[in-house]
C-alpha cells in the first residue's frame, strides 16, 4: 500500500541505523510494515550499512575465536523464521501486535479530557522514549501543543486534520520539537493513532497547562 | 524481474563464475551444506571488521568479542533466509550485526526489525527484486559515501557504525539537531539512486 504522510527521511535513515529508541523504533516499524515504498527505502538504507561496515579497517580477534566458533557452530540448528504474530485485527500493523495482541477493542482506555483517552503501552526498561495510543472522538480537537521533543504519529483508524493536511490509517505524522499545530479529528470514526514520544507535550496557554497532568501526555 | 536482473548482470563484471571468495557465495554454501569452511572464510573476511564496529560503540574488546562470535553464529544459523535479492550479502550481515547490538549493548529489543524483515520475507514483493543479486552495490555505496562531503559522512558514520542518535550527535558536534537531519537527508538524495536502484 502506499500512503500520504511518511516518516522524514531522516528518521527512516535513524531507524535503518538502528539508533532510534524503542518506541520510535516501533512506530516507524509498523509504519513501514505496512509501506511498500518505505520498506523498498529502508531496503536501500541498510546498504550504507553495509559499505561502512565492508570499509572499516579490521582489528584483529584473539586467536581462538575462531575455533570457538567452529565449535559453536556444531552444537546450533539452523534457525527457523520466527512466527509473526497472528492478526486479530486488521487495524493493528503486525509489530504493533506485540504490544496490543488482543486488538483495538480490547484496550484499557482512559479519560484524558472531553473527548481524548489514551492508553500507555508497556515499553522495555531500557527505553527513554513512551508509546501510547490515543484516541479523539470524531469532530474532536486535540489541544493545540508544541513538541518538547520528536513526536511519531501513526494512524491507524479514522483520520484527523491539521496544518499539515489530512491523516489517515497508515499515514505516519513526523514532527520536530518546533512544530506546533492543532489537530482535528474528522466527522466518522474515532480517531486512534498509535504515538511515540519522547519527552512531555507542552499545551499552550494556562488552562491548557493546568489541565495537562490530567491529559496525561 | 528476474531475467532483467540476469541480462544485466552478464554485461557486469560478475558475469563470469563467481570469485571463491564472495560472501554471497559463502553464505550459499552454508545453506546448502552446513559448510564450515565458507563459515571460517567468511570470520576471516568479517570478524575484524565487526570487531572495530562493536569497540567504537564502546564495548571492551571481550564483548566485541563476544559480540563477534554471536553476529557469525547467527550467519551461519540463518543462512538460509538470506537471499541475494534481497541485497548484497554485507548488508545482511550489517543488519544481524546492528540487531545483537540493539539487543546487547542498548538493552533493548530488535523485535521492530526482525518483525518487518519478516514481513519482507512473506510479502515477496517485486520491488524486492530491484535491488538484485549485486555485490558491487556495496563497492558503489562506498565510492558514493567518499564522494560526499566531509560533514555528511560524519553524521553517517556516526549513525550507522558508531549507534550514535541524532540528538547526541547535535549535542557531541554542537550543531542544531536540524542540520544533523538535513545533513543526512542531503546525503541520502546523493546516494539514492545507488540505494533504490534507480539508474
Amino acid at each position: 500500500m502506499t500512503f500520504a504522510h511518511h516518516p522524514d527521511i531522516a528518521t527512516l535513515m535513524a531507524f535503518s541505523a538502528g539508533t532510534l529508541d524503542e518506541a520510535f523504533a516501533l512506530v516507524v516499524s509498523a509504519h513501514v510494515s505496512i509501506c511498500d515504498q518505505c520498506r523498498h527505502k529502508v531496503r536501500g538504507m541498510a546498504a550504507i550499512g553495509g559499505a561502512l561496515l565492508q570499509s572499516e579497517t579490521g582489528i584483529d580477534v584473539s586467536e581462538g575465536l575462531l575455533d570457538s566458533l567452529l565449535q559453536a557452530a556444531d552444537e546450533v540448528e539452523p534457525e527457523a523464521p520466527e512466527a509473526l504474530p497472528e492478526t486479530v485485527d486488521l487495524r493493528v500493523p503486525v509489530p504493533l501486535a506485540r504490544y496490543v495482541g488482543r486488538g483495538l477493542d480490547a484496550v484499557r482506555w482512559r479519560f484524558s479530557g472531553p473527548g481524548v483517552w489514551t492508553a500507555e503501552l508497556p515499553v522495555g526498561r531500557n527505553a527513554n522514549s513512551r508509546l501510547l495510543l490515543l484516541k479523539v472522538a470524531a469532530g474532536r480537537k486535540v489541544p493545540e501543543h508544541s513538541h518538547g521533543g520528536q513526536e511519531l504519529t501513526l494512524i491507524l483508524q479514522g483520520a484527523y486534520r491539521d496544518r499539515f493536511g489530512r491523516f489517515g490509517a497508515g499515514d505516519l505524522a513526523d514532527h520536530d520539537e518546533d512544530v506546533e499545530h492543532q489537530p482535528i479529528a474528522e466527522p466518522g470514526d474515532d480517531c486512534i493513532c498509535l504515538v511515540a514520544l519522547d519527552a512531555p507535550l507542552s499545551f499552550r496557554g494556562r488552562i491548557v497547562r493546568a489541565l495537562q497532568p490530567l491529559i496525561g501526555l | 524481474m528476474y531475467a532483467a536482473v540476469m541480462s544485466e548482470a552478464t554485461i557486469g563484471p560478475y558475469s563470469m563464475s563467481k570469485a571463491p571468495e564472495d560472501p554471497a557465495v559463502l553464505l550459499s554454501r552454508i545453506s546448502g551444506g552446513r559448510d564450515k569452511a565458507a563459515l571460517a572464510s567468511l570470520f576471516h573476511m568479517f570478524a575484524p571488521r565487526i570487531k572495530s564496529m562493536m569497540l567504537k560503540l564502546g564495548a571492551d574488546p571481550a564483548l566485541a568479542e563476544d559480540l563477534v562470535q554471536e553476529t557469525l553464529l547467527a550467519v551461519w544459523r540463518k543462512a538460509h533466509l538470506y537471499s541475494p535479492d534481497r541485497g548484497a550479502a554485507a548488508t545482511w550481515i550489517f543488519t544481524i550485526a546492528r540487531n545483537l547490538r540493539i539487543d546487547h549493548l542498548r538493552r533493548q529489543t530488535n523485535r521492530p526489525y526482525t518483525d518487518v524483515d519478516d514481513i519482507e520475507i512473506a510479502s515477496d514483493d517485486p520491488s524486492s527484486s530491484a535491488l538484485a543479486e549485486r555485490s558491487q552495490v556495496v563497492s558503489r555505496v562506498t565510492e558514493a559515501l567518499q564522494t560526499l562531503p566531509p560533514e555528511q559522512q560524519e553524521v553517517v558514520r556516526l549513525s550507522f557504525i558508531q549507534d550514535i542518535a541524532h540528538a547526541e550527535i547535535s549535542e557531541r558536534l554542537g550543531i542544531p539537531l536540524g542540520t544533523v537531519k538535513s545533513r543526512l537527508r542531503l546525503a541520502y538524495d546523493r546516494l539514492r539512486p545507488i540505494l533504490e536502484d534507480l539508474q
